[in-house]
């Protein structure tokens, strides 16, 4: 052959017939693997031998597959976090510290209020015990009480009848203490105890009933023991009386700052009622918060141990006591923070009388990370629950305000011992008669989560606790009794007319045991350039590829293979046009039919405008929907052939 | 693949081997030149149809030209490839040896942290509804005083005369008796109390009963620290004793009478009438959960031999019936009145007073020794707990167990696998292997019995011996007990607080003995108020997780692979592959020098054909020797046609059409090619 065929070859191998403008999709993965610079692809292409070349492409898809399934692995696990746990060593803030008595009024006090509940509830345990030497039998004392009580109305007692249960029957036989008759029990008895009092000699159980509105349907609460039966019921009507008690003559009942402090120093400077703020809770009566942030300061301890701590003598008067509200003598005292509020009947700690109770803090700080790595709150603003507290947010104060919130929507009123929500009122007998059935409903409800509040109060994500250890010691001692005694009855000489007795006091010391302060916090696990930089090692670990690779994949098997496809598709639809309409069409190939057709491959060198000129085929700029051919293919093929000068019959 | 190409060792020039006409090259090189220029392999497309199943490079030479050209080894291509430069092969030679020495210093890092196995510590902070943990109180008395006197009868004279004799106290309350009277008997008893003096050694003081006597007239007030109280144990054939000896005389009698309280339990607890049903109303006056009422249900009573009768309340196997506490606080926790009187209290046993509680998981046994916590009587104890879970990584992440099946030690308690359980059972089970009987605090299998000295006469020596060896960790309890993978804790915090108050003890007195049957005589001193809740919801469970799990070491190491080599898995299976073809390569041309050597050359021919009939049977024919290879017998005459002829068709390629007449030529033309 002529050199100018040797021109025309050269020409032809570096005319751009392959890449993106391939004629097929074979040509273009051809292309692609042996210019890509991911590993595997070119073996494919280049290995020699069918079984190797079956095993590139299966080591190739395999990488392939692995790095899927662990980036997927990377995906799924981005969402982790790590705890770090620092221990700071500074200067602490001292918590609010709320001290209560566990006796909330003044028995002499609140007596006018409560003068008929008591003696009802003498004449129900005379009756029901025979409490005060009597011995005979319920009937008898029945009578002999109501003759005693002629003329009074017990009001209480028919309100919410106290009822004794013969244990032992099926029959379920209540008699009532107060007339003696027996009466059937129609309803459901929640049976409180059950084989308890099979062991106990009397085999009769103390209970109330409770009753809707139309007494059609009613509980009936029975007790293993009278004492809490008598507590419960005493209870129920205390809460009625004093929920129509207004606030400003409740804390004139309960005591002052000045009474319950007897002494009060703190970082060894003394302190007095006046750095005590009032917190009036509605079962404990006057409460009195330490350091609850008074003109925005927050006090802190310089030092640790007991001698810079707070340290309080608290005035316990036994005698005001309320014999049948309480049973237990001392203060409850609990640790937190200044803007939380103090649940005290639910985490209070108590103090015993005639003991000095020291109290060691260690403070903790959590912090959580909220979404999308937990549940959790940051304020609870997003919690559909409205916090009746008005303080920060905590679990347990959501869970009391959803009870709360779901008392005034049920029974029309709020329980007495929480926080009234916007436009509620406390419930008594004479606004709500059967509220008390409404609450007990509600709160076994409550404990069975049928009331939703635990699916929708999420916990805070950060809190501090501090973590108390208490120790106790006798205290005054024996030999220090007298004086001491004497010194603080001179001391309260003018609020205190008689002397003060051992049992009468208190001591209680809170101290940060050290300054250390421990923060646990929650910090993301992954961030995104580590997650990056972890694709990146998978993708360079199993196949050597980036993300420059990633594009070229995309570019090569989406944009170029679908323009490969439109192309042809389009140029299917030319000759099928042209088919239709021979004559019509004069531009179109004559016989394009032959493109896919291997059979009319033959057919395939036609005098196109470059064949005609002797020219290669230059695919690369060819008139756009001129086909592309396989015949570009063989003819290189045909060319490097005829280069070398050899004249073997090719397949034609 | 651009890199390979542009050095000037790939040119096509300088190969050895270009005018080759065998196929095999001729392909290699085409491809070169595809690979240059943007042009497809378009060639080979008739052939794949023809393509053999595996096909081998003929020469060396040949290998490593495909290796060069093809490979994506970074570095390594200049350093095989670069071969007409030695500077440069030098050059790269000593990068790449950093580069893979720097790699696989931190492929080395990397492993030693993977295989170290570290764990990072989670911390979980939940708030759930909490399954209320069991709750165990007991009586801190083991039997009433009346129902086990005549038992004891004889035990408390001779301490009384022991007392009497020791520390001249006049023990005469209860018995009433005349102690110089009874001290006579005090031999009956083996391991008598003695007064030992503190100078003279164990060994020495065998006749410390003489002794003892001799310095009875002494006053013992004066030296007092000069002496130490104890009792002597021996074993069987009393050829070695020892001292258990003790600085007060408070501790030394209540160990010996402890020690023979035991003997004389051992010989009751088989179906002694004295065991008899304490019931729950003589010593819990009210029970509350949650506001309700305790039932039968609710609780399981068990004997101890030191704490007496023990309750253990919410304590089920099946977890349906237990008590859930949704929420914190006093009001929603286990509320127990208890009776605490000590009337009917074993005098020189029960030194306590009140009763004794213990907080434990469910399906876990009460250790009361371990875990109790006392109730004082006239106080209301209120003990808030707060939970908290630890997760262990067992495996190899950490020594511990999940459910104990695989530690060596029997569960005798039949119960959840704690470390507590299992180091019981191996000191139980190493006090029946040494000393032949069932220490009584401990359950013991079926076919053993309860120590007691008159059965097993040294077990008291052996025991203490067995205690010291187990303190000293000699019995191997420690390692053999393996860690739980998941602990639950409950720490408790109590307070105290008077129970009940002055204004209302009266009528709560009255009635708790009304309703009981039963008169407190000794007022605020025989009661006690327990209660016990959850301080708050939210738990804290410390959990382990791996830090370094299998994708993250992938990660780092493809990171560092890519950083140092750029290459991947694949470029190693590129080199698995390179080594592989070197290998059969070899043993071809050895297998040929082989043939070539010991059969004549007419005979070669018929051994090439015997190579192709082989399974891998193209291989020969693809086989290109390397130049440098010695393989000296080739049939020169039969070379020189092939280096005319024309080159073979395409069909070669395949596998095989004509095996005797290509193989032969085209091995021979390429070592006549190469000068």
């Amino acid at each position: 052959m002529a050199p100018g065929e040797k021109i025309k070859a050269q020409i032809k191998k570096n005319l751009p017939v392959t890449g993106p403008q391939a004629p097929t999709i074979k040509e273009l993965m051809r292309w692609y693997c042996l210019n890509t610079n991911t590993h595997g692809c070119r073996r494919i292409v280049v290995s020699r031998g069918r079984l190797r070349r079956l095993l590139w492409i299966l080591f190739t898809l395999t990488a392939v597959a692995l790095i899927f399934w662990q980036c997927a692995l990377l995906v799924l696990s981005f969402y982790t976090v790590s705890v770090s746990i620092k221990v700071h060593f500074q200067k602490l803030y001292f918590p609010a510290v709320t001290i209560c008595n566990i006796n909330p009024y003044k028995y002499s006090v609140v007596k006018d209020l409560l003068s008929d509940l008591e003696q009802e509830t003498r004449g129900a345990l005379k009756t029901l015990f025979g409490f005060s030497e009597i011995k005979s039998r319920k009937r008898r004392e029945a009578e002999s009480w109501n003759s005693s009580w002629e003329g009074m109305r017990p009001k209480f007692i028919n309100s919410v009848p106290l009822l004794f249960f013969d244990e032992d029957e099926t029959s379920k036989v209540a008699r009532d203490f107060l007339t003696g008759r027996k009466r059937r029990v129609s309803g459901t008895i929640v049976h409180k105890a059950s084989d308890v009092m099979q062991i106990q000699q009397s085999k009769q159980v103390v209970g109330f009933k409770l009753c809707s509105n139309d007494t059609s349907d009613c509980a009936t609460y029975t007790f293993s023991s009278g004492v809490n039966a008598i507590q419960e019921w005493y209870k129920l009507h205390y809460m009625n009386i004093m929920a129509q008690v207004p606030l400003e003559k409740k804390i004139n009942m309960s005591y002052s700052a000045e009474e319950l402090l007897v002494t009060c120093f703190f970082d060894g400077v003394s302190c007095d009622a006046r750095n005590f703020t009032l917190f009036h809770h509605p079962m404990h009566g006057n409460c009195y918060t330490f350091n609850s942030r008074i003109n925005d300061t927050v006090l802190s301890t310089s030092m640790g141990g007991s001698e810079y701590g707070l340290q309080v003598i608290l005035y316990i008067n036994e005698e005001e006591y309320n014999p049948f509200l309480v049973s237990s003598t001392g203060a409850k005292v609990i640790v937190h923070q200044q803007d939380e509020y103090p649940l005290i009947e639910d985490v209070g700690t108590e103090i015993e009388t005639a003991t000095a109770t020291s109290i060691g803090m260690h403070l903790t700080e959590s912090l959580k990370l909220s979404e999308p790595y937990s549940q959790c709150t940051e304020d609870g603003k997003d919690v559909p629950i409205t916090n009746i507290y008005n303080t920060a947010y905590s679990l347990q104060i959501c869970l009391h305000s959803c009870f709360q919130t779901k008392m005034v929507e049920k029974c029309g009123c709020a329980q007495y011992s929480q926080p009234l929500p916007i436009g509620a009122n406390y419930c008594n007998y004479q606004h709500h008669p059967n509220w008390m059935y409404c609450y007990y409903k509600l709160q076994q409800a409550f404990v069975r989560e049928e009331l939703g509040c635990q699916a929708v109060c999420r916990e805070a994500c950060s809190f501090r606790e501090w973590t108390l250890t208490t120790s106790l010691a006798q205290w005054p001692s024996e030999v220090s009794e007298k004086w001491l005694l004497s010194v603080l009855t001179w001391d309260q000489g003018h609020q205190m007319k008689k002397k003060l007795n051992k049992t009468d006091l208190a001591k209680l010391l809170i101290y940060y045991k050290d300054l250390n302060h421990r923060s646990v916090m929650e910090t993301p696990d992954n961030t995104i350039p580590n997650l990056l930089s972890n694709f990146g090692g998978q993708l360079g670990l199993w196949m050597s590829c980036s993300v420059v690779c990633i594009i070229e994949i995309f570019e090569v098997f989406f944009i170029d293979s679908l323009s490969i496809i439109t192309r042809r598709q389009w140029q299917k639809a030319k000759e099928w046009w042209a088919r239709r309409q021979p004559p019509s069409c004069p531009e179109a190939p004559p016989i394009p039919q032959g493109q896919d057709n291997l059979a009319l491959d033959i057919d395939e060198d036609l005098p196109t405008f470059t064949s005609a000129l002797r020219l290669p085929p230059a695919v690369g700029t060819q008139v756009p929907g001129t086909p592309p051919r396989y015949n570009t293919l063989r003819l290189e093929r045909a060319f490097s052939n005829q280069l070398t000068d050899t004249q073997v019959p090719d397949e034609s | 693949m651009g890199v390979g190409t542009q050095s000037p060792g790939l040119s096509p020039d300088p190969y050895p081997c270009p005018p080759c006409p065998s196929q095999g090259l001729m392909k290699g090189n085409e491809r070169e030149e595809q690979g240059l220029g943007p042009e497809p392999a378009a060639p080979e497309q008739p052939t794949e149809e023809e393509e053999a199943l595996i096909e081998f490079h003929r020469s060396y030479r040949e290998l490593f030209q495909f290796f060069c050209s093809n490979t994506t080894i970074h570095g390594a291509i200049r350093l095989v490839c670069s071969q007409h430069n030695r500077m440069k092969t030098a050059f790269w030679a000593v990068l790449w040896l950093c580069t893979f020495g720097m790699m696989y210093w931190q492929f080395g890092l990397l492993f030693g942290e993977y295989f170290s196995y570290p764990v990072s510590l989670n911390i979980n902070l939940n708030s759930d509804k909490l399954v209320f943990p069991a709750v165990t109180i007991c009586t801190i008395n083991p039997y009433r005083y009346t129902e086990i006197k005549g038992k004891l009868e004889e035990l408390d004279r001779i301490t009384e005369g022991t007392l009497f004799d020791l520390f001249k106290y006049n023990y005469s309350n209860t018995l009433g008796a005349h102690p110089r009277s009874r001290r006579d008997l005090r031999g009956t008893l083996p391991h008598p109390l003695q007064r030992l003096q503190v100078p003279s050694p164990p060994h020495k003081a065998r006749k410390a009963r003489s002794a003892d006597s001799s310095v009875q007239d002494n006053n013992p007030q004066v030296n007092r620290k000069d002496w130490t109280v104890g009792f002597q144990l021996c074993n069987k054939n009393r050829s070695d004793c020892f001292y258990q000896t003790y600085s007060s005389g408070v501790d030394a009698v209540r160990e010996w009478y402890r020690f023979h309280y035991i003997n004389i339990l051992s010989r009751l607890t088989d179906g002694s009438p004295s065991l008899k049903e304490d019931a729950l109303g003589n010593f819990i006056f009210t029970c509350r959960f949650n506001q309700d009422s305790c039932s039968q249900a609710n609780y399981t009573r068990f004997h101890h031999p030191m704490y007496g009768s023990c309750y253990t309340f919410n304590n089920h196997k099946n977890s349906s019936n237990l008590w859930m506490s949704s929420l914190p606080g006093i009001n929603n926790g286990l509320s127990l009145v208890l009776r605490t009187e000590q009337n009917d209290f074993i005098p020189l046993l029960s030194t306590v007073t009140g009763a004794r509680v213990m907080v434990h998981g469910q399906d876990e046994p009460a250790f009361m020794d371990d875990g109790g916590f006392n109730l004082r009587p006239g106080v209301e104890t209120s003990i808030s707990m707060k939970k908290e879970g630890l997760d262990r990584l067992g495996g190899n992440y950490g020594d511990c167990t999940e459910n104990g099946s695989e530690v060596l030690v029997k569960n005798l308690y039949g119960s959840k696998y704690t470390q507590q359980v299992c180091i019981h059972s191996c000191f139980q089970e190493s006090m029946i292997k040494e000393c032949g009987c069932a220490y009584i605090f401990y359950p013991k299998p079926k076919e053993v019995e309860y120590c007691d000295y008159l059965k097993h006469t040294s077990w008291g020596y052996c025991y203490y011996k067995l205690q010291f060896a187990f303190s000293s960790d000699s019995l191997g309890c420690f390692t053999k007990c393996r860690k739980p993978c998941s602990v639950t804790s409950y720490q408790l915090s109590a307070g105290y607080s008077r129970w009940p108050s002055v204004t209302s003890q009266d009528w709560v007195f009255q009635m708790l003995s009304r309703q009981n049957n039963y008169t407190i005589n000794n007022k605020r001193n025989g009661v006690a108020k327990l209660n016990i809740f959850f301080k708050e919801l939210n738990y804290k469970t410390n959990s382990e997780s791996p830090s370094v799990t299998m994708v993250t070491l992938l990660s780092n190491l493809g990171s560092q692979w890519s950083l140092w080599f750029g290459s991947s898995v694949l470029s190693v299976v590129e080199m698995a592959e390179l080594i592989f073809d070197l290998l059969v390569i070899t043993f071809l041309m050895l297998l040929r020098r082989f043939r070539s050597r010991y059969w004549s050359p007419g005979r070669g021919s018929r051994g090439a054909q015997e190579v192709a009939s082989t399974p891998a049977s193209s291989l020969p024919s693809r086989f290109c020797p390397h130049p440098t290879s010695p393989s000296p017998s080739q049939p020169g005459p039969a070379a020189s046609p092939a280096l005319s002829a024309p080159p073979p068709a395409y069909a070669t390629l395949g596998p095989r059409p004509s095996p005797l007449g290509s193989a032969e030529p085209s091995s021979s033309a390429c070592t006549m090619g190469e000068p």
